[in-house]
This record gives structure tokens, C-alpha cells and sequence, in this order.
């Protein structure tokens, strides 16, 4: 299928329209030339993504995680678990206990009876080597246990400590590259909270996302960058691929994605021209658990790919609308009148405070309707620690929250912008003292394979988004995407004002940093267990 | 049989145990023969509104809580009398988190338990023992064993804790028949140590595991 996504409207004669097509065909105009047609036909006859890896200098063969989750059976009639003299929690009514040399049935009894007044001995399952005491939940099994122990014909005897959920992902390079998850005890929150469920929908508002396997017809102008001038490309034809790791493919996949918007083409196909998009998405939900890749935070959640950020390809390919407030404002707004609950925002721009009032607005208008929004802190640290407009936004309303980057070592990452406004931190990653591995890796485009202009002129050619690589970024805007997760998370889990989430998000905080809220860490780094936890009466 | 052997027995301990006017018709007063003290075993049942309600009602969605206990008081003829009561309250709610008054489950099983151990003394007014209605006065201590639990704890999480403090309780009691006695009370309880320091009760900043406490008891003997 063949469609146009964008036809400017001819209202010239048949001929001359013609002739206008003709010299649309041959055009080799450059970018801010005046009215330059801006179409793109998307043709859905794709090819699915070349898999490129890992884009790390230090790459090694993925780790495969062995270990898996156990399942543990919840039931309110289960008898409540007994708290151990370590803090261990046991089982009431058991103990495990085994008994050195061949002892019979009887022998075995007396022994039990004499630590324990109701002790039987069940029969033993074929495939072990222990026995299994039960007596009445009443009777303390670490006494008995003690007890037991004491006796030469028994090797040992220990009451049935009850084993804690612990969910690994098995995605590939989880183990190897994702090690801001457990950061911020993913894990264990993981536990609690698996993945969110699809009637939870994250937004995110970035640069699109790798969104389906298609072919799109561009037409690239010439342009200036550095200096240097880069000849019109003319109609090509671009390859796009689905990132598989975000949706499977097909109209399963297909799914995934719940009314998609792009602001800078005006139509519903936010197909990602950068890779920013499409990382960021994949911190919020990965697939996960699916022996492939790296995996997301909400990855039972549907995602809300909104367009609102135009990159490089977008100018080159002359898209229609560039990325401003006003795309952003309206992207909110889209975001929040169809369905998103959380919103995640890796934008941003420098300039003066209370000066984005439509953003501001629009924000107010989404946190109204319900929705949840994290917005990148900045990462301007270094160029002047310039106040970020909408951070500072965020930090003024209750249900959005500004987001500071902390890396390996959970200092401030050297970027990560200091002020005020900061209220939350996640892992945002830095190469500083850890290399590649202290990246936040997701799968997005090989940029090997889009950022063609940054080739020298002579070798400029068209970009492919079709090749896929497990890519570390680091920036605030990766680290507002795990709070974004984490409030999908945290919604499924039963907090569900905007306000709350926000409240819970700063209350079970790692503070890092100077005691208190500071300047660098907000109320400090995210804890995904703590926060999906929650409160007892005391504890 | 065995049930009912049982309840026999049970019977003549109450018997024995109670003055020996027990036979007597209580509209005669035979002052001479009144003894100088009667114990009373006594069963308990209490409606309390916890001080720490906004935490309670976090967690169990609803803040008056029941306990159930017994105890045996010591009822002198002179109007004093002291009493000793256990009881027990248990339940199950959800972990919580509260914003702005808001409570908002999280649907991880907790289960709370509280044992209050309370010894009172004070005045029974009028307490003779043929008197149908008898108001009192007292006041004394309490002591609170609290545990909570939940699911996905780890060690550390759960915690048992004990707090003590004191009480004052006002209330009638009604005779009903020559050997049982019910009685209505009012008690105050402040119970400190326990809550405060973690959970949602440093979130509400309350600290009190007491209450205010409707009880109702059924008391056997005169």
C-alpha cells in the first residue's frame, strides 16, 4: 500500500501541475529555500530490522542470565509466616530436618518428640534426602529446629524459611548492560509489580519511534552543517524497521502502540528519524523476559509514541512543522485526550523561567485529566547550568517532576544541570570512570547507519533506520524515563493521582547527596521496591 | 458428654470461686455473711477508635477496630476492685501510602496484630453485692505487644514491638441474673513506643496505638 502523508495542494492548471511534479522530481534545492514541498510516501513493504549488536566499544558475548523468578502462591488462607529470631521468616508448623545414618520410621518419631510435643514425620518425597517435620503452627520451629540440631543422629534441622520472589529478566544483555535497573531496585519492585498491564499507557513525547517495518519516500534537500555544504539526496527511498524488542511483529505488535501522533508531519506514523525516541521508549517497556535484548521498566504497559521533537532527517527531509512549544503543548494535550496516564518528557530547552506558558498550561490541563508526567532535568551542567523551562515548570505542580541523572556510582552524573527545580534523580548514566558500561544501553537505530551527515560531503549518503543495535545513551533523558516507568508501576499498583504518584516517588527516595532535598539530586534516586511497597501502620 | 462434663466443671469452679451467698436471693442482704472479696473471670469485647485512625483507616479502610479478650477481676466488698484483661485484635488490610489525607491501597496483604495485656483498679460505686446497677471508675496501665506483617517482606521488614501506657476507664455494670453480670464501659488508652517512628503513622505524625474504646463485658459471679 502506497499512500501520501503529506500533498500540498496544486491549484494550477493539469499541465502545469505536471510540470511542477518534474521539477519537484529533479529538484536539488537546498534546506530554508522558500515553500519547499514536504511530502514523504510511506510504502508498507519493509523489511524487518538488521540487528547490529551491541554499540559498545567494549562489547563482550552477552551474559545469559540462568537464574529465574520463583512463583510463590499467594492465598489469604495460607497460615501468616512466622518472624525468625534473625529476621528470617519461616513457615509456621514445619521444619526440615535430616537425620544422619538410616533411622526407622519409629526411631525417627521418638527423636522429633523429643523437641517438639505434636511433631510427626511426613512421608518423605522419593527425590530428597530430608525429612519433613509438621506440628502444630503454635510450637516455635526454630526451637524445635535448635532442638533437633542438638542431637548426634541428626545432621541438621532448620525451620522452612520462606524464599523470596526474585524476577531476573532473561533478556539477553540484561545481566551484562542494565545495570541502572538495579540501580534503582528494579527487581524487587519487579516482584511487586510486574510490568503494569496494557491499560496502563505511557506517552512518550520525543522524537518518534522505530515504529513499524516500512519504506518511506523522501525527498532530501541540500543543506550547510559545520561549514560544510551537503548535496540534495533528491527522492530516495528510506528502509524502516519496528524495533522487535519494543513490538513484536505483526498487528500483535502492532498493538502495542496506542494512537500514535506525529506533531512535525502532521499524521499518525511518528516514525523515529533520530533513535532518541525509541531508546527512551524502550527504558519505559521494553519487552521484557523474552530472551531478547535488554529489558523496560512497564513492559506490559502500551506505549504512546507522540512526535513532538524534530531532528536532523526531519530538517533535511523538509517535514512541515519543527519542534517547539508549541508542538510540545500540543502533544501533551494530545497525549492526555486520548488515554496516557503517564507522560514521559526527555525534551526540553533553556531560556527564562515561567516563559513556555502554553507548555505550562497544557501541563496543567494533562495533570487535571489525571496523567502522571516526568520531564528530563537538563543536561546542561557544563554549558552554564542554564535553567530548563520545563523542569522548572514541573517542579511548580503537583504531578509532574523534574528529573536529575546520577550514574554508576550514584554521584550527580557531570552533566546532569543543578538547580531549584530539581525534584527527583534516576540513573541517566556517564562514560566518566566506567567507560561504555556506564551507559544506559536500549535498543534504537545503529547510528552508524543514520547519522550519515555527519560523514564528510563526498561521502554523505541516504540513512537507514532499519538497523538495530543495543545503543548506550546517557542524559537526564535517560533518566526520566525510569520514573515514568516506575509511575506505571506504581499506578498499576494503586496510586493512581498524579499528585500521589509524586508524593510516593520523593517520599521512599534514596536521598542522596546533602541531607534533605538539594539542588543535584532533588529528594534523591528513585526506589522501585520501596515505593511499590508502600506503608504498614509502623513500618 | 464430653462437651457437656466439661461445662459442669467449668460451672463449679465459677461455683466455688464466688462468694458463698451464691444460693442466696440477691433482694436479702446478709452483710455478716458478705465476703471481704469475689473473683470475677470476666470475657471482653471492644470496639476501638484507634488514636492513630487516619493510619488505621489507610490500611483497613474503616476505624473502629474489634478486640476480644477475657480477664479476672478482683471485686472487693468495700467498692475497690482491680482487674487484669487480655485481648486480642488481628486483621488482615493492605499496605498503603497517604498523600494529602488520601489513602491510596497498594494491595499487598498485611496483617496486623495487637495484644493489649491492661491492669485497672478503681471504685465500683455502691457495689453491693445484691446492687442490679453498679458505676465505676479506674484506671492503670496497659501494655501492647503489636506485630505487623506483610507480604514480599524481606528480613527486617516485619517487625513485633511492644509499648506500654496508661489507661482510664469509666462505665456501669448490669446485673442480669444472680451469677452474671454485664457491664459497659468507656476506656482511654495511651499506648506509646510503638508507632510513629516508620509506616504511615510518622506520615500522619501519629504516635498513640490507644484509643478511645467502647467495652462490653460479661462478667460470671457476683
Amino acid at each position: 500500500m502506497i499512500r501520501f502523508r503529506h500533498v500540498p495542494e496544486l491549484k494550477l492548471w493539469p499541465t502545469f501541475g505536471l510540470f511542477v511534479i518534474a521539477l519537484l522530481l529533479l529538484d536539488t534545492h537546498g534546506l530554508g529555500q522558500t515553500s519547499p514541498p514536504r511530502a514523504r510516501i510511506i510504502q508498507r513493504s519493509g523489511l524487518p530490522a538488521i540487528d547490529r549488536g551491541v554499540m559498545a566499544k567494549d562489547s563482550r558475548e552477552p551474559g545469559r542470565r540462568q537464574s529465574r523468578a520463583m512463583q510463590a502462591l499467594q492465598s489469604d488462607t495460607r497460615q501468616v509466616d512466622r518472624l525468625g529470631s534473625a529476621g528470617a521468616r519461616y513457615l509456621p508448623g514445619r521444619v526440615i530436618v535430616k537425620f544422619r545414618g538410616a533411622m526407622t520410621a519409629a526411631g525417627r518419631l521418638r527423636a522429633v518428640r523429643e523437641a517438639s510435643r505434636s511433631g510427626v514425620v511426613v512421608a518423605r518425597q522419593p527425590q530428597v534426602n530430608f525429612d519433613e517435620v509438621r506440628m502444630d503452627p503454635g510450637e516455635d520451629a526454630e526451637v524445635v529446629a535448635r532442638l533437633l540440631s542438638r542431637r548426634s543422629d541428626v545432621e541438621y534441622a532448620q525451620p522452612a524459611y520462606r524464599v523470596q520472589l526474585r524476577f531476573v529478566p532473561n533478556d539477553t544483555s540484561y545481566a551484562q548492560l542494565q545495570w541502572n535497573f538495579r540501580a534503582i531496585d528494579l527487581e524487587r519492585g519487579w516482584d511487586i509489580q510486574k510490568g503494569a498491564t496494557s491499560d496502563i499507557v505511557v506517552a512518550v513525547l520525543d522524537t518518534g519511534v522505530a515504529l513499524r517495518d516500512d519504506s518511506i519516500k523522501f525527498r532530501g534537500f541540500a543543506f550547510t552543517l559545520n561549514g560544510l555544504n551537503y548535496p540534495a539526496l533528491g527522492i530516495v527511498d528510506i528502509p524502516f524497521a519496528r524495533a522487535l524488542d519494543l513490538a513484536v511483529a505483526g498487528p500483535a505488535g502492532d498493538s502495542r502502540f496506542v494512537k500514535p501522533f506525529d506533531f512535525i508531519w502532521d499524521d499518525s506514523d511518528p516514525f523515529d528519524l533520530h533513535g532518541h525516541g525509541t531508546h527512551v521508549s524502550g527504558t519505559v517497556g521494553q519487552l521484557t523476559d523474552n530472551n531478547l535484548g535488554v529489558a523496560g521498566i512497564a513492559f506490559n504497559a502500551k506505549l504512546m509514541p507522540v512526535k513532538v521533537v524534530s531532528t536532523e532527517w526531519d530538517d533535511i527531509f523538509g517535514s512541515p512543522n519543527e519542534g517547539s512549544d508549541e508542538s510540545v503543548a500540543e502533544g501533551i494535550r494530545y497525549a492526555a485526550d486520548n488515554g496516557a496516564k503517564i507522560l514521559n518528557m526527555s525534551i526540553g530547552r533553556t531560556g527564562g523561567a515561567r516563559s513556555a506558558p502554553v507548555v505550562e498550561e497544557a501541563i496543567r490541563y494533562a495533570i487535571g485529566k489525571g496523567c502522571f508526567i516526568a520531564i528530563a532535568g537538563g543536561n546542561g551542567f557544563d554549558d552554564g547550568n542554564e535553567l530548563e523551562v520545563y523542569a522548572e515548570i514541573a517542579s511548580r505542580i503537583d504531578g509532574a517532576v523534574s528529573v536529575a541523572a546520577t550514574d554508576r556510582n550514584r554521584r550527580r552524573a557531570s552533566y546532569s544541570t543543578t538547580g531549584s527545580w530539581v525534584e527527583l534523580a534516576a540513573p541517566g548514566g556517564s562514560t566518566q570512570g566506567f567507560g561504555n558500561a556506564g551507559l544506559v544501553y536500549q535498543q534504537t537505530y545503529d547510528f552508524t547507519l543514520t547519522d550519515t551527515f555527519k560523514l564528510q560531503p563526498a561521502a554523505f549518503k541516504p540513512p537507514r533506520f532499519d538497523g538495530l543495535a543495543l545503543v548506550g545513551y546517557d542524559g537526564t533523558s535517560m533518566a526520566t524515563p525510569h520514573v515514568a516507568g516506575l509511575a506505571a508501576l506504581l499506578m498499576k499498583q494503586g496510586i493512581t493521582k498524579p499528585a500521589a504518584i509524586e508524593a510516593a516517588l520523593k517520599h521512599f527516595a534514596t536521598d542522596l547527596g546533602a541531607s534533605g532535598r538539594d539542588n543535584e539530586f532533588g529528594f534523591g534516586e528513585i526506589s522501585a521496591r520501596a515505593t511499590l511497597r508502600g506503608l504498614g501502620l509502623a513500618k | 458428654m464430653k462437651r457437656l462434663r466439661s461445662g459442669l466443671s467449668l460451672a463449679l469452679i465459677l461455683l466455688a470461686i464466688t462468694s458463698p451467698l451464691a444460693a442466696q436471693d440477691p433482694q436479702v442482704k446478709i452483710p455478716e455473711l458478705a465476703p471481704d472479696v469475689a473473683l470475677r473471670p470476666f470475657f471482653l469485647v471492644t470496639g476501638q477508635r484507634p488514636a492513630a485512625s487516619e493510619t488505621f483507616e489507610a490500611v483497613f479502610g474503616q476505624t473502629v477496630q474489634p478486640f476480644f479478650g477475657g480477664g479476672v477481676q478482683l471485686a472487693f466488698s468495700n467498692g475497690l476492685y482491680a482487674d487484669v484483661a487480655i485481648s486480642r485484635f488481628s486483621k488482615s488490610g493492605e499496605r498503603a501510602f497517604l498523600d494529602d489525607g488520601e489513602g491510596f491501597g497498594l494491595g499487598i496483604p498485611l496483617k496486623a496484630t495487637i495484644m493489649p495485656i491492661e491492669a485497672t483498679a478503681g471504685f465500683r460505686f455502691g457495689a453491693e453485692w445484691s446492687s442490679v446497677v453498679i458505676p465505676y471508675i479506674g484506671a492503670g496501665v496497659s501494655s501492647y505487644k503489636y506485630t505487623e506483617s506483610s507480604d514480599f517482606a524481606e528480613p527486617g521488614d516485619d517487625i513485633s514491638l511492644r509499648g506500654t501506657g496508661y489507661l482510664v476507664v469509666g462505665g456501669a455494670e448490669f446485673r442480669l441474673h444472680r451469677w452474671v453480670v454485664a457491664s459497659a464501659d468507656v476506656q482511654f488508652t495511651h499506648v506509646g513506643g510503638i508507632l510513629g517512628d516508620g509506616g504511615l503513622s510518622e506520615l500522619t505524625g501519629e504516635d498513640d496505638l490507644g484509643g478511645v474504646a467502647a467495652r462490653f463485658r460479661v462478667i460470671i459471679g457476683r
